[in-house]
């Protein structure tokens, strides 16, 4: 069996063992979700290090026919795109599962929730078939809801549980219907993800296809990732939900629309990805620029936390948007460091909020003094939010801006963004560092505790992935690079003119740029025809 | 190139330093100070091995590829020629001489570990942009460096005035930051690299390159000096970064970090085409002025301090717009001595006067702090032009500079600043050090130990002798074309050659020092407001750039944030959830009314449904 089944296997596994555990174990129920998680995150580990980059097709390949007739079959495997990102999902499931101490009331069904999530999201990921793919995401979002609807806090807690249903369910519907098309269109009688990429190639989709179903997966996936203007619910979404919980979602399953719309999407429309590329581009100004100003506003800790969260989708949104390798690696590289990163924040909130019961940031202050690690960390994480060197984020954001400037239309966009990244983000995390941990501490909360030595375990991981990919950020390019290449090797006509050539001779570029993108545009129509 | 690892090693040891005290030695004081303090003498060391085996005119670089994507290729790689070794003399050598004398002036404080780990954090990423082959590399320990500013002025968080100024300085350098990496993308969309050395090549090989970009893609690279360097109008951050702890603002906010915006424009000066130098000479200028005058009317010593920072980065980055970067970066590198000097004085004072700052509360510290006192008059005099100390020469090579481009306008402005220079350093000597004791605190003053009294000693020896020992031309070689290097001699006798400039340069010092002997020799009060009237109130409240921004940026951005906001709250979460919940509700309601629970109306509905269906099979 492929070590991919492993990985997401023991969390389900675990999942289903507990539930024979009597609920008053509560060790046993704990020792078993955090060993479970465990296992995943060093096997996920092991298979990273074991990772060929470069090499032809996918590895750590497995495949089992299930419904013949229909094309279903369980096929699992690994390339650039996938492998860091179930790194980082084992990892911060391992993390949120440490975090999960915060849960008091009914811990079964809350470790049982929680391990089908971790599990069914690295199965999604690591999936080569659509209704697998499609399936296990959904057995992950459930039980997003049902957390929140039960272990929830404040007294928004069902308006947010309400909001966040009603718009994931309906992105994740439009998505399907987008997908069922695709199976119908494509021709292939087979829900395997390669063997559809291979018969489009063969045969292309009409243009006219292209345009109904792309949409759909644009809109379907970007919704479930919160593009703007369908993003409302996930601040709120976020701020109500148990720590866990928004760690894993905002995390890890968020990335999953994501991952849809680069493996499948791209790909296998790119005619249609192209023309819808435009709009993509204008809808990402949505949430850095808007979205980052509405951070701006937020009076609540994890609401702000929540909208910058929403904001920085908007550079991943912008690295896709530029449809060139560069581009869409720093796309890749972003999903993977916001993982850690809205990991390693909202765990971090959730210890203050365990300590004080509110996150309002007027009532809090000071609390570096008291709270040195948490302090210290959650100033790690808000810089590594506006785009500090060092942490993961940076490579990613940087990479983005670089490969969004290689696309002359995108200039006026990635200034944008530019300052969305450099200011904004600057503004409403130099304040939130102002006002929670700078300035006198009020005298309520001296009986705060800092971290002692296991509850420091999750944030010191996180904070240290965000570090090992930050300083060394080869570790991930150079498995990414080789398969996004393919990716947009689609686009190569357009590619070719308007990236600026690495030879100095080419002399005043700019004056071509122009010229260059309408020559691809014409090429492109040429393939339209 | 012999030793070849041994600059990064020169570059990583701060690192190794600050994330050792980071993870395992915040608890021990003393061992944390010893680590940093190790880090970067060692450094200083083996900048000196390094120099001796390879001389100091010799040109390198070292690298490895840190990420390739395509065309995106960023080296972690060193440049190692003149520029970069003295600048790394600068930075291990005051940085050194600072870090012991934190050792003295921080050991009350209970969180000096914390201190020392920012303090090397702040030297890796400041030899950082020192060593960086390549723009995104400057650009990342750009960004590292700033955010060290950040923690060191809010060392003290728990002051909200000090969190304050370290989120001021921070935003105030993002925007700055923002200008700068939009030129980086600008000048990596046209010239395909970001190496120095092959942009600087390009570039000789064709100077039109940027073609209609050039002026555009130039400022916008100045904006990133413009926020580090604090020149107009992103000055504002500067005084308020006076909040750190004093060696912060010693290595930081006088020596090295402000100092990278003009180090940055020296390196990078190829890329600069006459209009883009013209804005920066003007820029320069308006700031040395600007910040002189307000300088005048402080009264905290080290805003007096800081202001004059400013005004002398102005001079620095308007002499580098007149093509002088040899000038600049000698006055750079005699700032960074006489500056780290004053405030390190500075420091000494306010220890002695039990963290009292108001210079109307000291007076007569001559007797009380001697080797203070006679390390700051040396400082004040550099600062001031006065021969033969270290400021004279490199202020005069601005001056002569000045007139060398013959820009009247500049020179006109350099030399009232050089006057005005001397007044305000010597209004802050006279009420500081003599006259008569003006509170408690000053009777009881006291003289610091020698663990911050030596490294005042060093500094004051090379604020004394930095004029002539061959600074300016190891910069000269490399920056100058048609240099010539000077024996010991013609350095002592260089501004002879350029006897206008010298000869009013002394003229208008001595005459600033004896304006303020005139006016504050036994002053127990400022008696220039009076003289000067509303003049006075716009210098003290630094021409209310502060207030300007609040009202202006500050609200303009929180306006469209409330807007944001609103239509965040009410229209797009209202509306779309509204319009679902509405939508189904709406639904619900009208299939409802099928449901009447009325026989009459099933029977009528499935008699209905039974004519349909036979219309259906019979008819059709």
């Amino acid at each position: 069996m492929s070590i991919l089944t492993y990985i997401a296997g023991w969390p389900l596994l675990a999942a289903l063992a507990l539930v024979v555990v009597p609920r008053n174990y509560r060790v046993i129920i704990r020792g078993i979700a955090i060993l479970a998680t465990a296992i995943s995150a060093g096997l996920a580990i092991k298979m990273f290090c074991q990772f060929v980059p470069g090499s032809d097709g996918f590895q750590f390949v497995e495949q089992h026919t299930w419904v013949e007739s229909l094309g279903i079959s369980y096929h699992v495997g690994v390339d650039g795109l996938n492998v860091g990102l179930i790194l980082m999902g084992a990892i911060v499931g391992f993390a949120s599962t440490l975090c999960a101490f915060e849960i008091q009331s009914r811990e079964k069904e809350f470790y049982i929730l929680l391990l089908t999530m971790i599990g069914g999201i690295l199965a999604a990921f690591a999936s080569l078939d659509l209704f697998f793919f499609y399936f296990l995401h959904e057995l992950a979002l459930v039980p997003t809801f049902i957390m929140i609807g039960i272990w929830g806090r404040g007294e928004k807690k069902n308006y947010a549980t309400f909001q966040i249903t009603l718009y994931l369910s309906i992105g994740a519907l439009i998505a399907l219907i987008g997908l069922i098309a695709l199976y119908v269109q494509s021709g292939a009688n087979s829900f395997d993800i390669p063997k559809i990429a291979e018969q489009l190639k063969a045969n292309p989709m009409s243009v006219n296809a292209q345009h109904y179903i792309f949409p759909l997966l644009l809109f379907g996936f970007g919704i479930l990732v919160s593009l703007w203007p369908f993003h409302s619910w996930a601040p709120l979404g976020y701020a109500v939900a148990p720590s866990p919980t928004s760690m894993m979602h905002a995390g890890v399953l968020k990335k999953f629309g994501l991952y849809g719309l680069i493996r499948i999407a791209l790909p296998l429309m790119p005619q249609a990805a192209h023309s819808w590329m435009n709009i993509l581009a204008w809808l990402c100004v949505g949430n850095i620029l808007y979205v980052g100003w509405v951070a701006m506003r937020q009076k609540d800790l994890n609401l702000l936390i929540g909208n910058s969260s929403v904001a920085h989708m908007g550079f991943i949104f912008l690295g896709i948007a530029s449809l060139n390798l560069i581009g869409v690696t720093g796309a890749v590289l972003i999903m993977i460091a916001h993982g850690f990163l809205a990991a390693l924040t909202f765990a971090l909130t959730g210890y203050i909020y365990r300590q004080t019961g509110t996150l309002q940031m007027s009532e809090l202050g000071g609390l570096c003094r008291k709270l040195p690690f948490i302090g210290t960390a959650l100033l790690m994480a808000a810089m590594a939010g506006c785009g500090l060197p060092g942490f993961a984020n940076f490579v990613g954001e940087a990479t983005v801006f670089f490969g969004a400037w290689s696309q002359p239309s995108l200039h006026v966009i990635t200034v944008i963004g530019l300052w969305g990244a450099l200011v904004i983000g600057g503004v409403y995390m130099t304040r939130a560092i102002r006002t929670v941990l700078h300035g006198p501490l009020p005298e309520k909360w001296n009986t705060l505790t800092d971290a002692n030595f296991w509850r420091k375990l999750p944030y010191a991981l996180l904070l240290a992935s965000l570090f090992v990919f930050g300083i060394w950020p080869r570790l991930l390019t150079e498995k990414i690079n080789p398969d996004v290449a393919k990716i947009v090797a689609v686009y190569q006509p357009v590619l070719a003119v308007s990236a600026p050539v690495n030879t100095l001779q080419k002399t005043a570029a700019h004056k071509t740029d122009s010229a260059a993108g309408s020559a691809a545009n014409e090429q492109l129509a040429i393939v339209n025809k | 190139m012999k030793y070849e690892n041994l600059p990064w090693l020169i570059l990583l040891l701060p690192l190794i330093s600050a994330a050792v005290i980071t993870l395992f030695t915040l608890r021990s004081k003393m061992i944390s100070s010893l680590i940093s303090i190790g880090a970067v003498v060692a450094g200083f060391v083996m900048t000196v091995i390094f120099v001796n085996a390879n001389g100091i005119h010799f040109s390198g670089e070292t690298a490895v590829s840190w990420l390739t994507i395509g065309n995106l290729q960023v080296d972690l790689g060193l440049k190692l020629d003149a520029l970069s070794m003295m600048m790394l003399f600068v930075v291990t050598g005051v940085g050194g001489l600072i870090h012991i004398y934190s050792y003295g002036y921080m050991h009350e404080d209970e969180s000096m570990a914390r201190f020392f780990a920012c303090l090397s954090l702040f030297t890796f990423s400041m030899l950082g942009i020192v060593l960086a082959n390549n723009f995104l590399l400057m650009f990342i320990a750009w960004e590292l460096v700033g955010v060290s500013s950040y923690l060191l002025i809010g060392f003290w968080f728990e002051k909200p005035s000090a969190g304050d100024a370290a989120k001021k300085a921070f935003i105030t350098n993002r925007l700055g930051d923002f200008g700068f990496l939009f030129g980086i993308l600008m000048v990596w969309g046209l010239l395909g690299s970001l190496n120095f050395s092959v942009l600087q090549a390009a570039m000789v090989a064709n100077p039109l390159l940027l073609g209609a970009s050039a002026t555009v893609g130039g400022l916008l690279i100045f904006c990133g000096a413009m926020g580090k360097s604090a020149q107009f109008p992103l000055h504002v951050w500067l005084p308020d970064a006076m909040e750190g702890p004093t060696p912060v603002s010693a290595l930081i906010h006088a020596a090295t970090m402000v100092a990278a915006g003009v180090y940055m424009l020296c390196r990078t000066l190829f890329l600069f085409n006459h209009d883009a130098l013209q804005f920066i000479s003007y820029i320069g200028g308006f700031t040395a002025l600007l910040a002189a005058l307000m300088a005048v009317q402080q009264n905290d010593i080290k805003r007096i301090i800081a202001y004059s920072t400013l005004s002398q980065l102005g001079y620095m980055v308007m002499v580098v717009g007149l093509n002088g970067p040899t000038p600049a970066m000698f006055h750079l590198t005699t700032h960074a001595f006489f500056k780290a000097l004053l405030f390190l004085s500075a420091g000494s004072v306010i220890l002695g006067m039990h963290h009292e700052q108001d210079i109307w509360h000291m007076g007569g510290l001559s007797k009380k702090m001697p080797i203070t006192f006679w390390t700051f008059t040396i400082g004040a005099l550099a600062l001031s032009g006065i021969p033969p100390f270290a400021g004279f020469y490199s202020k005069d090579s601005i001056l002569a500079q000045c007139l060398d481009q013959k820009n009247y306008l500049l020179f006109s402005v350099a030399v009232f600043v050089a006057g005005l220079t001397a007044f305000y350093t010597f209004r802050l000597f006279f009420v500081v050090f003599l006259g008569k004791e003006k509170s408690d605190h000053a009777k009881h003053a006291h003289e610091s130990p020698l663990v911050m009294t030596a490294p005042l000693i060093i500094l004051a020896i090379f604020a004394t002798i930095g004029g002539f020992i061959g600074i300016a031309n190891n910069y000269g070689s490399q920056l100058t074309p048609d240099h010539e290097t000077l024996s010991f001699g013609q350095q002592l006798l260089e501004p002879l050659k350029t006897p206008i400039p010298m000869c009013i340069g002394i003229l208008v010092a001595v005459a600033g020092i004896f304006l303020a002997f005139v006016l504050y020799k036994n002053a127990d009060k400022d008696p220039l407001p009076a003289k000067l009237g509303a003049l006075a109130t716009w210098m003290r409240d630094k021409f209310y750039f502060d207030e300007l921004y609040e009202a202006t940026v500050i609200r303009l951005h929180d306006f469209i944030a409330a807007v944001c906001g609103f239509i965040d709250r009410w229209i797009l979460e209202g509306a779309i959830i509204g319009f679902i919940r509405g939508g189904t509700n709406l639904t619900g309601r009208s299939l409802r009314l099928l449901q009447t629970g009325n026989l009459q109306t099933y029977a009528f509905l499935f008699m209905f449904g039974v004519a349909v269906l036979l219309y259906f099979v019979l008819v059709k």
